[in-house]
């Protein structure tokens, strides 16, 4: 299937480090003169607060410690399963006293991809801290979504696949929790 | 139908994830392997930023935090390079982010425990997009080497970090630059986390003389490669890839 061969290799990862604010959400570590906003502060602005979800959690070291140093990206299309120029893009960083991070945004909608398979609803998600050596990519899933026909969930038969779907914990709330090691080790995906 | 996909990452070619040498590995680089799928449109459309975002001054890292206009202290460099994918195509549009320590190796942060002093004149902090040929340049001050705690006090060898975005998710990178001819470099536990020594030496920015004596700054060239997508056309196929 492959006709055309690659001719460059990818420039190799190394981990974001400690400080990786500085460059990605410098406002968010009080260096305000530079940017006026940090990048993915807020998706989808134009949209009314009845009409956001939430989707907050914790991301746990191997020893159970939820970090306060790491950064998630978020990437998702629109309600009607349309991908916009940068409004589905955000980035968060846990509050440093509850260790949570917590994503307004609107609900994803299903679409029909390039593999012509129809994908539920979900949202690729991105982690990138001191100690990842690589960025880690996984997918967020809701828990009351229709699930069984995803492409990526009806191929994975672990236990864990539930790693990947958000809990609705209230009304237009879920919990997502990241786990980097141990029993509940969230499932990281080759994109 | 046109359809779009990435090529696979070949793993031996960039850094082991559970690497005990660089000790903040050890309880937070997963375990398990990865799941390997087909990728699908959130990983292969990616966000676009407009220029707009980008005021005058942000590739500009000696002038975007300076006090009227105090350079920092250090000696100046630009660094400069291209975006391209994996087929050789330049990216234009990439938002490249950097940042880095200042002249005495102390990050503008509040978790950076290093002794050194900071520099009121510099937060280490740039971005810019590509030109249409892929083209990107910041001016900023050599960043000193810094000690860290891992295995007892060691040292970081002379770098940036990067952050790249082009035009697909699944092809977002975050690396380092380092310096050609820095001694700290074959010490350094993170960098020697890649195994192939090729693409070790691809993060070594290169030191170009030409630029340097014409101007007054020493110069590095430093070109990135993101991720090929490619483009299959299929015909009434029922089941895509
Ligand atoms: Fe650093």
């Amino acid at each position: 299937m492959e006709t055309i061969k690659a001719k460059l290799d990818e420039t190799p990862f190394q981990t974001a480090g400690p400080f990786l604010h500085i460059g990605c959400m410098p406002n968010a570590v009080k260096i305000n003169k530079i940017y006026q906003n940090d990048l993915g502060e807020i998706p989808f602005k134009d949209k009314q607060e009845n009409e956001l979800i939430t989707i907050e959690g914790s991301v746990f070291d191997g020893n159970g410690v939820a970090l306060d140093d790491v950064m998630i990206e978020t990437w998702q299309c629109d309600e009607k399963g349309k991908f916009n120029a940068d409004s589905g893009f955000a980035r968060l960083i846990p509050n440093n006293i509850t260790k949570k991070f917590t994503l307004k945004t609107i609900k994803p909608g299903s679409y029909k991809g390039f593999d012509r398979k129809t994908h539920s609803p979900h949202l690729s998600l991105s982690i990138s801290a001191r100690g990842l050596n690589m960025t880690l990519n996984t997918r967020v899933y809701f828990e009351d979504d229709e699930l069984k026909n995803d492409p990526l969930l009806s191929i994975i038969s672990l236990d864990n696949v539930n790693s990947l779907i958000a809990k609705k914990i209230r009304k237009n709330s879920y919990l997502f929790d990241i786990f980097l090691q141990g029993d509940r080790e969230t499932i990281f995906l080759d994109i | 139908m046109n359809a779009k996909s990435l090529i696979k990452r070949n793993y031996k070619k960039h850094p082991e994830i559970d690497f005990p040498d660089y000790k903040s590995s050890i309880f937070r680089a997963p375990k398990n392997r990865k799941i390997s799928f087909p990728s699908s449109n959130t990983e292969i459309i990616g966000p676009i930023f407009n220029k707009n975002i980008i005021g005058k001054l942000d590739n500009d890292l000696t002038l975007n935090f300076s006090r009227n206009k105090i350079s920092p202290l250090g000696h100046k460099i630009i660094v400069y390079g291209t975006v391209s994918d994996q087929f050789t195509n330049p990216i234009e549009g990439a938002l490249i982010e950097i940042w880095q320590a200042n002249a005495a190796g102390k990050y503008l942060h509040n978790n950076d425990e290093n002794p050194a002093p900071i520099d009121p004149n510099f937060a280490g902090c740039g971005r810019c997009l590509t030109s249409s040929t892929g083209y990107y340049e910041f001016l900023t001050i050599q960043p000193g080497p810094y000690p860290y705690p891992n295995r007892g006090i060691e040292w970081r060898p002379m770098h940036i970090h990067f952050s790249i975005f082009g035009k697909s998710f699944g092809q977002r990178l975050i690396t380092q630059m380092y310096f050609e001819g820095d001694p700290l470099i074959k010490l350094c536990p993170m960098l020697n986390s890649i195994g192939n020594e090729k693409a070790k030496n691809s993060l070594i920015g290169v030191l170009d003389t030409s630029r340097s004596n014409t101007q007054n700054l020493l110069a590095y060239k430093f070109d990135i490669v993101l991720r090929g997508i490619k483009q299959t056309y299929f015909e009434n196929r029922k089941e895509g890839l």
